[in-house]
C-alpha cells in the first residue's frame, strides 16, 4: 500500500471485501470517528449484531493502529481553562461534570456525512456523494441543528449518545509517557458499552420526534430533507449531482426544501441577500401562516477575498457565542466543514467527509448511530475559508427581536479596528431599496463619458 | 464546473498605470465632477463563476449607500437576486451596506484617489479527502 490516504481507497473498495473493510477501519483509526463509522450503519433490527459488529471495528482499529504505528490518529487537545462555546453555550474542562455535560451536547448534534450505496440520484446514476457532496452534507447538518432547536426540549440530549473518543482534557488527563503513545493503545472497548444506562432513551416522545428528524434527512428520494430532495432543488441555480456547491447556493436549497415540506408547517427558512437582512421581509414570511412561524435566518457572506480577513475572527468568535445562532457553514477551503463552536483560537466543527453507507430510514428502527459524532475536532480559526453561511434561529417574535439586537449589536458584528461589519439588518423590506425579485435590466441612467474604449468612466 | 470566463485584463487596473498617471487621471475627473467618487471595480482574481464586467471606472454619486450600488452593479451583469455577489474593499473586507459611497471613500480611498473595490461570489466545496 503507497498511499495512506484511506479516503481515496475506501470509495473504490467493495465494502464487504476483506481489504474494504481493513482500510475502513484504517480510516476510523485515522481520523477518530470511531464506532459511528463502523460497519453497522446500514444494518437495522438487529442490537446485538451492532454491538457485536462495533467491537469488532474497534478492536481491528485498534489493531491497524498498532500494526501499522501511526501516530497520525491525533487527539483533540482542551483547554482546560477557557471557556469553550458550542452553540452559544459555554464550558469550562476544569471538572468531570463540565466534561460530560460537553460531551452530552457534542454527541447529541446531528452529523451527515457522505454516504454510498443509495438509490440513485435524480437525473444521474449517482449512488453516492462522497467526494462532491459536502457542502450539501454540512447545510444539512446546519438545518437539523435548527430543526432540533425547534423541535426537541431546550436542553435536549440524546440518552444513547456515544461517548467522546481522541479527546485529551487536558486536566483529566496529564500528559504521561505512556498517554502521549496513545495512539497505539487499543481503547477500553468496553467502556462506551457501559456507560450511561438506556432507560431515560428508547420510547420517550422526544425520543421519537429525535428518530423522526433524522429521518428527514435520509437518503432516499422520499425524505424531505435528504440528499435526492436537496440536488432536484439545487437544479433551477443551475446545479446537479456530482457539482461542487457553495455555502450561499446550499442555503436558497434549504429555504426552498422548508418551503415545499409539508412536514415542518410552522418554520421557516430566510435567506439575506448582500449581506443584509430586511426584517420587514422576515416579518411578512413569519406571518404568512395564522400562527406566527418560527425563522431560520441564513446570512451567506464572504469574509476575505483569498484568506478569512483577520478582522473578522472576533465577530465570527462572538456570533458562535449567540444562543440564538445555530452554526456556520462553511469549511476550510474547498472542504465543507459544519462550524459548532470555538475554544480560544480554533474553531470546533463536524466534518461531514467521512463516507459511510446509506441508513434505509423507512425501516422504523433503522440505527442511529451513524448519524452521530464522538470525535470532536478543531481546526484554528485562520483556516477559515471567507465563504460562508451563518445560521440563526427565533422561535417567536420576540425572539427575533431579540436576536436582531444582538446579533446586530456592536459587540458582535463590529471589531475593534475595521468598520467592516460582516452583515446588517435594516428595517423596511427589500423593494424599499430597489432588490425586486424583479429581472435585472441595465439602468438607462447610466451613460458614459470620454473617449469611446474600454478606458473610460461610466458616469452612475 | 463551469470554465473559466474570459481571463481578465492580464494585469489589475494599479499595474497598468503608474501611480502619476492614476493620481492625473483622480485629479482631472475630481475637478469636473466634484460630487462623484471615483471607482476602480475589477473581478476578484480567481473569480470563477461571475462574469466580467464591461467597464472598470465608475463615477459614482456620493449619497448612493452601498447597497443601491451593488444593486447598480449587479444588473450591469444581470444577475438573479439569489447569486451570492459581494464587493470586497481593497481586496480584503465587506464594506457595511448602509455606508454611503461618500463614507465609504473617506474611509478606504487608495493614496492614487481612487477607490479600489473587487467583486467575488463564493467559492465551491467538495473534496474527497
Amino acid at each position: 500500500m503507497n498511499s495512506v490516504s484511506p479516503s481515496s481507497a475506501q470509495y473504490v473498495q467493495p465494502a464487504d471485501s476483506p481489504e474494504g473493510r481493513r482500510r475502513r477501519d484504517l480510516h476510523s483509526g485515522h481520523f477518530g470517528h470511531g464506532p459511528a463509522g463502523g460497519a453497522d450503519g446500514g444494518r437495522e433490527g438487529s442490537g446485538e449484531m451492532d454491538e457485536v459488529d462495533r467491537l469488532k471495528t474497534k478492536l481491528m482499529s485498534a489493531w491497524n493502529n498498532v500494526k501499522y504505528g501511526w501516530s497520525v490518529k491525533s487527539k483533540t487537545v482542551f483547554n482546560k481553562t477557557s471557556p469553550l462555546y458550542l452553540l452559544g453555550q459555554s464550558y469550562v474542562f476544569n471538572n468531570e461534570d463540565e466534561v460530560e455535560r460537553f460531551s452530552l451536547a457534542f454527541a447529541s448534534r446531528l452529523w451527515l456525512t457522505y454516504r454510498k450505496d443509495f438509490p440513485p440520484l435524480g437525473g444521474s446514476a449517482l449512488t453516492s456523494d462522497c467526494g462532491w457532496g459536502c457542502m450539501l452534507r454540512s447545510g444539512q447538518m446546519l438545518l437539523a441543528q435548527g430543526l432540533l432547536t425547534h423541535l426537541l426540549p431546550p436542553g435536549w440530549h440524546w440518552a444513547e449518545s456515544p461517548h467522546l473518543t481522541d479527546v485529551d482534557f487536558e486536566i483529566l488527563h496529564p500528559r504521561s509517557p505512556s498517554l502521549s503513545r496513545g495512539s497505539q493503545t487499543p481503547p477500553p472497548v468496553g467502556h462506551a458499552l457501559q456507560r450511561r444506562s438506556v432507560q431515560e432513551g428508547g420510547d420517550s416522545p422526544a425520543e421519537a420526534l429525535h428518530r423522526r428528524l433524522v429521518g428527514w434527512f435520509g437518503d432516499d428520494p422520499a425524505s424531505p430533507f435528504g440528499l435526492h430532495r436537496l440536488v432536484e432543488l439545487g437544479r433551477s441555480s443551475g446545479k446537479r449531482a456530482g457539482d461542487w456547491y457553495g455555502p450561499s447556493v446550499v442555503a436558497h436549497i434549504l429555504r426552498k426544501a422548508v418551503a415545499v415540506t409539508t412536514e415542518v408547517e410552522d418554520m421557516a427558512v430566510y435567506v439575506a441577500q448582500d449581506c443584509t437582512v430586511y426584517k420587514e421581509d422576515v416579518v411578512r414570511l413569519c406571518e404568512s401562516s395564522p400562527r406566527w412561524k418560527s425563522v431560520i435566518i441564513l446570512v451567506p457572506v464572504r469574509l476575505g477575498g483569498e484568506s478569512l480577513n483577520p478582522s473578522y475572527v472576533q465577530c465570527v468568535k462572538n456570533i458562535l457565542k449567540l444562543q440564538c445562532c445555530i452554526g456556520i457553514i462553511g469549511g476550510k477551503p474547498k472542504h465543507s466543514l459544519f462550524f459548532i463552536g470555538f475554544q480560544d483560537e480554533q474553531l470546533l466543527y463536524l466534518d461531514p467527509h467521512y463516507c459511510q453507507p446509506a441508513v434505509d430510514v423507512t425501516q422504523g428502527n433503522f440505527s442511529l448511530e451513524s448519524f452521530h459524532c464522538n470525535s470532536p475536532r478543531k481546526m484554528g480559526v485562520g483556516r477559515m475559508d471567507p465563504s460562508c453561511t451563518i445560521g440563526f434561529y427565533a422561535r417567536s417574535k420576540k425572539d427575533f427581536e431579540t436576536l436582531c439586537s444582538a446579533v446586530g449589536g456592536v459587540s458582535a458584528l463590529s471589531s475593534s479596528k475595521e468598520k467592516y461589519p460582516i452583515f446588517t439588518f435594516v428595517e423596511g423590506g427589500a423593494h424599499d431599496y430597489g432588490q425586486e425579485d424583479a429581472p435585472p435590466q441595465i439602468l438607462p441612467s447610466s451613460h458614459r463619458l470620454g473617449h469611446s474604449g474600454a478606458d473610460e468612466f461610466v458616469l452612475l | 464546473m463551469p470554465p473559466f470566463e474570459r481571463t481578465q485584463h492580464p494585469k489589475p487596473f494599479k499595474q497598468r498605470k503608474s501611480f502619476a498617471t492614476r493620481q492625473q487621471e483622480v485629479a482631472g475627473i475630481r475637478m469636473k465632477f466634484p460630487t462623484k467618487i471615483p471607482v476602480i471595480i475589477e473581478r476578484y482574481q480567481r473569480e470563477k463563476y461571475l462574469p466580467l464586467l464591461d467597464k472598470t471606472k465608475f463615477l459614482v454619486p456620493q449619497e448612493l449607500t452601498m447597497t443601491q450600488f451593488v444593486t447598480i452593479i449587479r444588473n450591469r451583469m444581470t444577475l438573479m437576486p439569489s447569486q451570492a455577489f459581494y464587493l470586497l474593499l481593497n481586496n480584503s473586507g465587506i464594506a457595511s451596506m448602509s455606508l454611503t459611497m461618500a463614507q465609504v471613500y473617506k474611509e478606504h480611498k487608495d493614496d492614487d484617489g481612487f477607490l479600489y473595490m473587487t467583486y467575488a461570489s463564493q467559492e465551491m466545496f467538495g473534496q474527497s479527502d
